[in-house]
């Protein structure tokens, strides 16, 4: 079956990366997993490291490897903001494997509660989102 | 008198130098275009993050004053203050015009009896002031011809955490404005703490950058939509994480425009580098002409004189 579209739009500090309609957009929110379909309510969601998939249709998927960011739902208009994103084929599985290691070590040696070891922590959890979705690839 | 030998080799290296130099200019050229795109590029998304931020702000209430790094610190006596230079000199005075910026603004700093951790970004930036005697708290080099945003990030944690962890009680940051190729304006802004009516009316102050991308989004954030809202997670945490996005932008949007900057300033230094080379050349090869003018008629002379002698 076919659904309604909507625009979605992603965009990241070194431009615009995707801009078109889609039938769904899929992430995920702080919360959990988010599916947006046309006429959704009006949303403002943070996002963690995912992989974000829009369906131009049910058979034409567009995957991105996406850090933390923010989604805006208005009216017939999704906005992802995120701060980078990555096409999976673009992944260097090995870079990310190092700055894996590297980000745990780093929130192995800070001081557990200082803002250092969250920053830390998100640097892992990040490199580890990447890393699936290189690997789901 | 200059012999016709020694000009001409004169005139030889100011060629060479005339090349170089025009080189470069074509060179910084092209980099100030790609850098003019990518201010273009990050304009939408600032525009739309700032949106996010006052929507989420008003939605959290009062809430937002308590975050750390819009709670002012009770009393202000360390101030971090971030320079951006660049990496390489031969920009005219693209470096030397922060560095001054900084050393008054420490001065003025001191004279209130404040103290001022250095941060600097840019290699010039930071060999000058070891060479002055400061010591440097934080030190960023290696990316300004072509900063990325992790760049941008890493400074901006070093300063948060700072901020957060009360060991500055307040950051400025000082860098080159960019306006055009032939301008560049000292900027000095106050980084942290956040000032609330920055975030939440932070589209005067910027209006000349971000007028077209913000005008479209003000229907999407509408008063009548507000109530209906859904946030996921509240409005509160989604700020929190905002706020240090809002900083690390900040920072990104600075070390870009120090970028254009100094592009533009090397451009245009270079472009007066091979306009005097060319001047340089013009009186040297004059210069040189009289010389071998000079040598012809004394060679005459002799023989005209040579001839007088035997009749």
């Amino acid at each position: 079956m076919a659904h309604d579209k909507f625009t979605a739009e992603v965009l990241t500090p070194e431009g615009e990366l995707f801009s078109d309609e889609v039938e769904m957009l899929s992430t995920r929110t702080q919360v959990g997993s988010i599916g947006i379909l046309a006429h959704h309510q009006p949303l403002l969601a943070s996002l963690d490291p995912t992989e974000l998939r829009l369906y131009r249709s049910e058979s034409d998927i567009v995957r991105l490897a996406q850090a933390e960011g923010y989604l805006q739902v208005t009216g017939d208009h999704a906005l992802v903001l995120v701060e980078e994103a990555h096409a999976p084929e673009e992944l260097d599985t090995a870079d990310l494997e190092r700055r894996l290691r590297d980000a745990e070590r780093a929130a192995e040696q800070a001081q557990e509660g200082t803002e250092e070891r969250e920053r830390a922590q998100r640097d892992a959890n990040r490199a580890q989102a990447f890393l699936e979705v290189a690997k789901g690839s | 008198m200059q012999t016709q030998r020694d000009v001409r080799n004169r005139i030889g290296s100011i060629k060479n130098i005339q090349k170089v130099t025009r080189a470069m200019e074509l060179v910084a050229a092209a980099r100030l275009r790609r850098a003019e795109q990518r201010i273009a590029n990050l304009r939408p998304y600032a525009g739309a993050i700032r949106r996010m931020t006052r929507q989420a702000a008003e939605a959290a209430g009062t809430e937002a004053g308590r975050l750390p790094l819009m709670r002012q610190h009770d009393s202000e006596d360390h101030v971090g203050l971030l320079l951006v230079t660049g990496d390489r000199g031969l920009a005219g005075a693209f470096n030397s015009q922060i560095l001054r910026a900084g050393e008054r603004a420490a001065h003025e700093l001191s004279s209130e009896s404040m103290r001022v951790s250095w941060y600097v970004s840019g290699r010039r930036g930071a060999s000058s002031l070891v060479f002055r005697g400061h010591e440097l708290t934080g030190s960023y080099a290696g990316f300004t011809d072509r900063p990325a945003y992790a760049d941008a990030r890493h400074i901006a944690d070093d300063l948060m955490t700072a901020y957060i962890d009360d060991q500055i009680d307040r950051v400025d940051i000082i860098y080159n404005h960019y306006i055009s190729p032939l301008t560049q304006r000292v900027t000095r802004e106050v980084l942290l703490p956040l000032q609330e009516a920055a975030v939440l009316e932070g589209d005067d102050k910027d209006a000349d950058g971000e007028g077209g991308g913000d005008r479209d989004g003000e229907t999407h954030g509408a008063p009548e939509h507000r109530a209906l809202v859904e946030y996921e997670p509240g409005p509160e945490e989604i700020l929190r994480r905002l706020i240090p996005d809002y900083v690390e932008i900040s920072i990104f949007r600075a070390l870009l425009e120090s970028t254009a900057s100094e592009h533009g300033a090397r451009m245009t230094a270079m472009r007066n580098a091979s306009e005097n080379a060319g001047e340089l050349i013009e009186d040297l090869t004059l210069e040189m002409n009289r010389a071998r003018q000079a040598e012809i008629t004394q060679e005459i002379m002799e023989v005209v004189a040579g001839a007088e002698s035997l009749t």
